[in-house]
């Protein structure tokens, strides 16, 4: 501790260290205050100053006094180089090789000379750290609320992705979830013949078990399609799978807790409408995968118009009476028939094996060694 | 990094509190208060460690609540750019991977991961070696450099490498012999 409160106090010029009205009493190891002058209620603006100078200072160093510093052999000043290092940007001392390791402290930084600023998160550059503040490349807030990536950045990542992918066998699918993987109502909308399925609900403790669900917190009640866990097990084996809704972000997570509670299917990949970069319209620009590569499961043909050939149309999946009315039929409901889509040859199970073969297919060995020319979109 | 710094807040009290133990009423106040949140200007408080002063109260007009300005000793916590951290992982994907050093959150881009790591998706996502000797994952414990900090009021992120010597893995189980 005490070492490292040097290093702090070596890092701040003199002039400014005599104006910082809080002093670190370094004495038999132990840090503490000094008190004898009364702390006046600026002390704390002051610490704050000296804190944002110390995080702001690249152009406050003068390259002279950097100079003088590098070649400085005294143990504290290395350490104060450490400290600076990443500030040190226009330092040409640092581009030479990486023998001395004094220097390779200094030559990952010198890096940001050249930095093309592939992404942007929390408002500073992924690679080099620097604070950047324009808005400019692709929104991925799913990742992190506050990620941006640039266009080369997102092919990159899709063509590094699609190789980890192929190694392991593996293809991307997008699923949507209302109407395809389940189908929910607000509770509101319960008609009196649909009352008893209030009795029926599963335990939100352990949602593997159940697959209708009660969720007071958002006032819905949600029925999982028939097959779904089977369905995503399978799936999980042949592809990297990507949630890709319309509705609110706070509503695809609480489905992909109901779909997914090991958490092992979708991680961080579910996309909701505040991902979208067009209005009304679903994008694979927002997906990390290579489209040669993706597949679609949604019962919504128009919201994939620029990936007609990735999509397969499902098969609406309307369990509550108000699904069904809110599509226009008039005809009882599965939940007031008390009855429900089959189990092993509803959609899900017959799409499953759709995929299947298309995997295969992609996979074929008698198509040669080279994967990464093929074609999802060709097979469907 | 941590710092041991004095603070002053004003703190409100309840008339109910006015008696003998007002002093104690105050400090518990205060520590529920401000242990464990982040300040942007200071960083993290990470505990109160002494009162130095509590100034004279000032009664509210129409509530009967007295404000006392309390001048505080307090460590808190604040990364640099430049800073070496311990950090625990908590996601990888394929962007690269976010850690966490007690209440910073740091994250790692795959362009800051040594190259000869490449990503593996599945289950369990990870960087590894190609070799299979390291390898990173959630939980996984990591030494990594500061590069960038930015600090809000009431959160502080960070954007680390550990592409440069003597970082990296430090726990999993694989390496150590
Ligand atoms: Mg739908
Ligand atoms: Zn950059």
């Amino acid at each position: 501790m005490q070492r490292m409160l040097q290093l702090i106090l070596d890092t701040i010029p003199n002039q400014s260290r005599d104006g910082i009205t809080f002093h670190f009493l370094l004495s038999n190891n132990k840090m503490s205050l000094v008190t004898d002058s009364p702390v006046h209620s600026s002390s704390s603006d002051d610490f704050a100053a000296f804190l944002d100078t110390e995080l702001d200072s690249n152009s406050d160093i003068s390259p002279d006094q950097e100079e003088e510093d590098d070649y400085d052999t005294d143990n504290k000043r290395i350490k104060r180089c450490k400290v600076e290092v990443s500030e040190s940007i226009e330092d040409p001392q640092g581009s030479t090789s990486h023998g001395d390791p004094e220097q390779s402290l200094e030559a990952s930084v010198m890096k940001d000379v050249s930095c093309t600023h592939p992404g942007v998160m929390g408002g500073m550059c992924i690679q080099c750290g620097q604070k950047m503040d324009d808005a400019s490349g692709v929104a991925f807030g799913y990742i992190h609320k506050d990620l941006r990536l640039a266009n080369d950045e997102i092919a990159r990542l899709r063509d590094r992705d699609l190789k980890s992918l192929l190694r392991i066998r593996k293809l991307c699918l997008v699923l949507d979830l209302d109407h395809t993987l389940l189908n929910s109502t607000r509770i509101l909308d319960v008609t009196p013949e649909e009352e008893y399925l209030k009795n029926q609900t599963g335990s939100l403790q352990d949602v593997s078990k159940g697959s209708l669900f009660r969720l007071d917190f958002m006032h819905m009640l949600t029925k999982l399609r028939p097959f779904v866990h089977t369905f995503l097990k399978e799936a999980n084996n042949l592809f990297e799978m990507y949630i890709y809704t319309m509705g609110e972000r706070s509503y695809a997570l609480e489905m992909a807790k109901l779909l997914d509670p090991g958490k092992v299917y979708f991680h961080s990949r579910v996309i909701a409408q505040d991902d979208c970069t067009q209005r009304h319209q679903k994008g694979l620009d927002v997906v990390l995968g290579q489209e040669s590569a993706v597949l679609i499961l949604d019962d919504t043909e128009h919201v994939w118009a620029k990936h007609k050939d990735n999509l397969i149309l499902m098969e609406r999946y309307h369990f509550f009476a108000s699904s069904c009315r809110q599509f226009g039929y008039n005809s009882k409901s599965l939940s007031e028939l008390k009855s429900d889509e089959n189990e092993s040859d509803g959609a899900l199970a017959t799409v499953l094996e759709v995929l299947k073969r298309i995997h295969s297919m992609f996979f074929d060995p008698e198509l040669g060694d080279n994967l990464a020319d093929r074609d999802v979109r060709q097979k469907g | 990094m941590f710092f041991h710094i004095v603070l002053e807040r004003n703190m409100q009290l309840h008339p109910r509190h006015f008696g003998r133990d007002l002093r104690e009423k105050l400090v518990s106040k205060l520590m529920k208060d401000v242990e464990g949140t982040c300040s942007g200007r200071h960083g993290f408080v990470v505990a109160i460690t002494g009162i130095e002063n509590v100034g004279k109260g000032l009664i509210r007009d129409g509530t009967g609540f007295v404000t006392f300005p309390v001048k505080y000793q307090c460590v808190v916590f604040r990364p640099f750019k430049g800073e070496i951290l311990e950090a625990v992982v908590t996601m990888v994907n394929k962007m690269g991977f976010f850690a966490e050093a007690g209440p910073v959150q740091i994250f790692v881009s795959n362009h800051l991961i040594p190259d000869d790591m490449e990503f593996q998706s599945g289950d369990m996502p990870n960087y590894t070696t190609s070799d299979g000797s390291v390898k990173i994952q959630k939980d996984s414990e990591v030494r990594l450099k500061i590069i960038g900090t930015r600090v809000d009021a009431t959160e502080i992120f960070c954007i680390g490498t550990i592409k440069d010597d003597f970082l990296g893995v430090i726990s999993d189980p694989a390496t150590a012999s």
